[in-house]
């Protein structure tokens, strides 16, 4: 018989090793956070030339805020199913596992967020609240990271997981009032579209922009995020209970 | 546990002056808690903020130092924002300010801050929001700033000496 940890101090060794492993790839890591700045200063050449914030701003945040989760954690666990397997025979609890990914993911994520928000912040100043809006794209960053594992929990291969992103970003556009105007929504269109994190998000960055805050909207969208994350998880741990050959 | 306070203590130094130092490279785009940072836009941004709160607590003679000491007396601000808003100045609440984005020309010598103002119209019971541009200007590089509120809400006046 083996001696296991409990779950939580099993997601502790896990999230430590996870960081190690992270930081060890201290290039991988500065590229994932280039790549916000980058996008923020792209941002404010755009917006620049009209030197205002507008509705489509904010979707750009949302929707980059939630690439940057999907692309982070879209590798991560099918990178190291071997392992993972292995593990598994001693005991791994695969809700440590997940949740060791998440803690890592979230960190950058968050980093992220914040380094996006700074670049555009430093031409262009945005409606609303800078740390409401700060957790608004943390948590459709997390929406993102939960995603991006589940993709990996599926995915056989390192390559698939990456070349289904597309498949999870572009729904977040079609169903979204950047498609086609929203009072022109079918049921389900209208329905798809409260599945999309971008969307949640983006009525928080929208709702603080406006003259007259609507603050139960900001905070169901946040209740929303929270609870699409968790839900999430829960996913990803589900997909991963069935052993599969390596 | 000592250890533990000093690296927390070295973190959040760390984390102070990163911060600092965005906020003043960024020329004051982000709070600087009071501290003189972000060279002539951050005195900009300063000056435009407090410009408006002197407007909101309707003190127009405090309002009028920004302008050149030459100029002072002439400058009716009450008359001008009653102008821009569309009622008298004890009609409108400023209820919130913020600066959008500051920038100084080529030359160094004339500068423009784009504010945004949230208003009440206290007769109608009306928020609006309005963006307005505070345009600057001095002599030379090393001459202070001047603003010039009058052309930033006066109204345009046609030139009798040309064709339009």
């Amino acid at each position: 018989m083996t001696n296991t940890l409990a779950p939580r101090a099993q997601a502790r060794v896990l999230s430590a090793r996870y960081w190690a492993c992270t930081l060890g790839d201290w290039r991988t890591v500065l590229l994932l956070l280039a790549q916000a700045p980058f996008i923020g200063w792209l941002c404010t050449v755009v917006w620049g030339s009209v030197e205002t914030d507008t509705p489509s701003l904010y979707f750009v945040l949302c929707l980059s805020a939630v690439w940057f989760g999907c692309v982070n954690a879209c590798r991560e666990v099918v990178k190291e199913r071997a392992v993972l397997e292995r593990e598994r025979f001693f005991g791994l609890s695969l809700g440590a596992y997940v949740l060791s990914k998440v803690q890592v993911l979230a960190v950058i994520g968050l980093a992220q967020v914040l380094l996006l928000q700074v670049a555009v912040e430093w031409q262009l100043a945005l409606r609303g609240h800078f740390l409401l809006q700060t957790l608004a794209l943390w948590g459709a960053s997390l929406g993102g990271t939960g995603l991006g594992l589940l993709v990996s929990a599926i995915a056989k291969t390192q390559e698939r997981a990456v070349g289904a992103i597309p498949l999870l970003m572009l729904p977040q556009i079609l169903f979204s009032e950047f498609a086609i105007p929203k009072e022109q929504f079918g049921t389900a269109v209208e329905w798809a579209e409260r599945f999309m994190p971008v969307r949640w998000a983006y009525q928080v960055f929208t709702e603080l922009a406006a003259t007259e805050t609507g603050w139960l909207d900001v905070g169901l969208a946040f209740v929303v995020l929270g609870v699409y994350a968790a839900v999430l998880g829960a996913l990803v741990v589900a997909a991963l209970i069935p052993r599969r050959e390596t | 546990m000592k250890k533990l306070l000093l690296v927390l203590a070295m973190g959040g130094a760390v984390g102070a002056t990163g911060y600092l130092g965005v906020a003043h490279f960024s020329g004051g785009a982000f709070p600087t808690f009071g501290l003189p940072l972000g060279g002539d836009l951050g005195w900009l941004r300063r000056t435009s903020l407090d410009f408006w709160e002197d407007i909101q607590f309707k003190d127009f003679a405090r309002a009028a130092t920004y302008h050149a000491a030459d100029r002072q007396d002439d400058v009716d601000i009450a008359y001008l924002i009653e102008r821009l808003f569309g009622v008298k100045p004890e009609m409108l609440d400023i209820m919130s300010y913020e600066i959008v984005l500051a920038e100084v020309d080529s030359t160094g010598l004339r500068a423009r801050v784009k504010t945004r103002l949230k208003v009440k119209l206290l007769i109608k019971e009306i928020i609006k929001e309005r963006e307005v541009m505070l345009f600057f200007h001095r002599e030379t590089v090393d001459s202070p700033w001047y603003m010039e509120l009058e052309t930033s809400l006066r109204a345009l006046e046609s030139d009798p000496d040309k064709k339009h």
